[in-house]
């Protein structure tokens, strides 16, 4: 059985923001209005998430795509009172939108910040209701939502692997957000299968958790950018 | 005793009123009713199979209603005497499409494949469908409707997956 990781390179991320966009396009993720944005009220399953270190004038910025880190030992599922989330055999923390009763109490829990609630009904207004990605529904208002790792790519690639009577390789099923990085910082694969690029990766030096002292045990493993960690430079 | 009286005529009456609303529903719960009384045994009994009409239920998610050219590679001419065949024809010199009234109806957050379940599953038609060769008259309801405990029940039977986020999308 597989198990789904994503490993995303801080040292060659630029934070052009390619993964958030696709992101949205992928899940129909609504875009919400200004003001309400800035209440907090966004959507975004995968977001750019700045960090600025030290103070003026030795002052450095870091940027990290964050999407849900698909945690071995998820919070969030713990605290559903209606079984609306939970974790798939291939270690991907899924949410049954049919499910949901809008409580909240995963938003809470998540200590990434990774789950949106929608506040209202979504908004597709001229030609992005012809841009809807039929695959992924529109979640309706009153429901929490979160990244799936793209779940219904994982069914399509499995249909058609299956149909053309081979198991499923490397690099036939991959995120959106992985898909359209112009760096190449983000790399997607089984974390079970030794050869699997991910799973050399996540041996290296540089690689590290986000938060993990949590004990969440998160399955999105960040390379970390700079010398100081004692990185020695990964081949391309 | 007028108090006796009053109650049972306002019991008779709330029983008889909503007895009227009930009966009222169940008569404008309305059967749908198909342009064309289209006749699938008659089809069937001259050799077309399933998927030269539904032509995506092996190779895509949706089975699809047949179009007018679909029809119309047979019917550009009279093959028979039916008054319903003559529509097929008054129809194409419209040219809008045929308004079939879809009787399967899955909600919108379930992800259904077709191919999956005919071309990968090995499942037959008729599982869901029911017999389509003996039916004159257009079908008025799903034969297996469309309910989750029907889903889970043939996965289970099946050993077919049963992860949640396998079908709500």
């Amino acid at each position: 059985m597989a198990r789904w990781g994503m490993v995303i390179d801080l040292a060659k991320c630029t934070a052009c923001q390619a993964c958030v966009v696709a992101c949205q396009a992928e899940n129909n993720v609504p875009c919400v209005e200004p003001e309400e944005a800035e209440r907090g009220r966004i959507l975004s399953w995968l977001a750019v998430v700045a960090e600025v270190q030290g103070s003026y004038p030795r002052v450095s910025m870091t940027t990290r795509p964050l999407p849900c880190m698909h945690c071995d030992s998820p919070p969030c599922i713990r605290v559903c009172p209606v079984q609306a989330t939970g974790i798939t055999p291939e270690g991907i923390v899924r949410q049954t939108f049919a499910r949901c009763i809008g409580c909240r109490y995963c938003t809470n829990a998540c200590p990434y910040t990774r789950r949106m609630f929608n506040w209202y009904r979504p908004e597709f207004r001229g030609e992005l209701q012809l841009a809807l990605n039929p695959d992924v529904t529109v979640r309706p208002k009153g429901v929490v939502e979160k990244c799936t790792l793209c779940h219904h790519r994982l069914m399509q690639a499995k249909e058609s692997v299956r149909a053309e009577g081979r198991p499923l390789a490397e690099g036939d099923y991959v995120p959106a957000c992985v898909e359209i990085c112009p760096a190449g910082a983000m790399y997607f694969g089984d974390l079970e299968d030794p050869e699997s690029r991910v799973a050399q990766l996540v041996r290296s030096p540089r690689a590290f958790r986000y938060l993990e002292e949590l004990g969440t045990e998160p399955k999105v493993i960040f390379l970390s950018q700079g010398e100081w960690a004692g990185g020695k430079q990964e081949p391309r | 005793m007028d108090f006796v009286k009053n109650s049972w005529w306002l019991t008779f009456g709330a029983f008889f009123s909503l007895g009227s609303f009930m009966f009222a529903a169940l008569l404008s719960d309305s059967v749908p009713v198909q342009p064309i009384r289209y006749n699938h045994a008659i089809h069937i009994s001259n050799g077309l199979g399933c998927e030269d009409c539904h032509v995506g239920a092996r190779r895509n998610e949706k089975a699809t209603l047949p179009g007018l050219d679909t029809c119309m590679q047979c019917h550009s001419e009279a093959v028979g005497q039916s008054p319903e065949e003559a529509k097929v024809r008054s129809f194409a010199g419209t040219s809008q499409p045929i308004p079939w009234v879809r009787i399967m109806q899955l909600p919108e957050h379930v992800y259904f494949s077709h191919r999956r379940h005919v071309a990968l599953g090995g499942m037959k038609c008729a599982e869901c469908h029911g017999p389509m060769e003996t039916r004159t008259e257009p079908p008025t309801k799903a034969f297996r409707p469309m309910k989750m405990d029907n889903c889970i029940e043939c996965h289970r039977e099946r050993k077919a997956s049963n992860d949640c986020n396998d079908c709500h999308r």
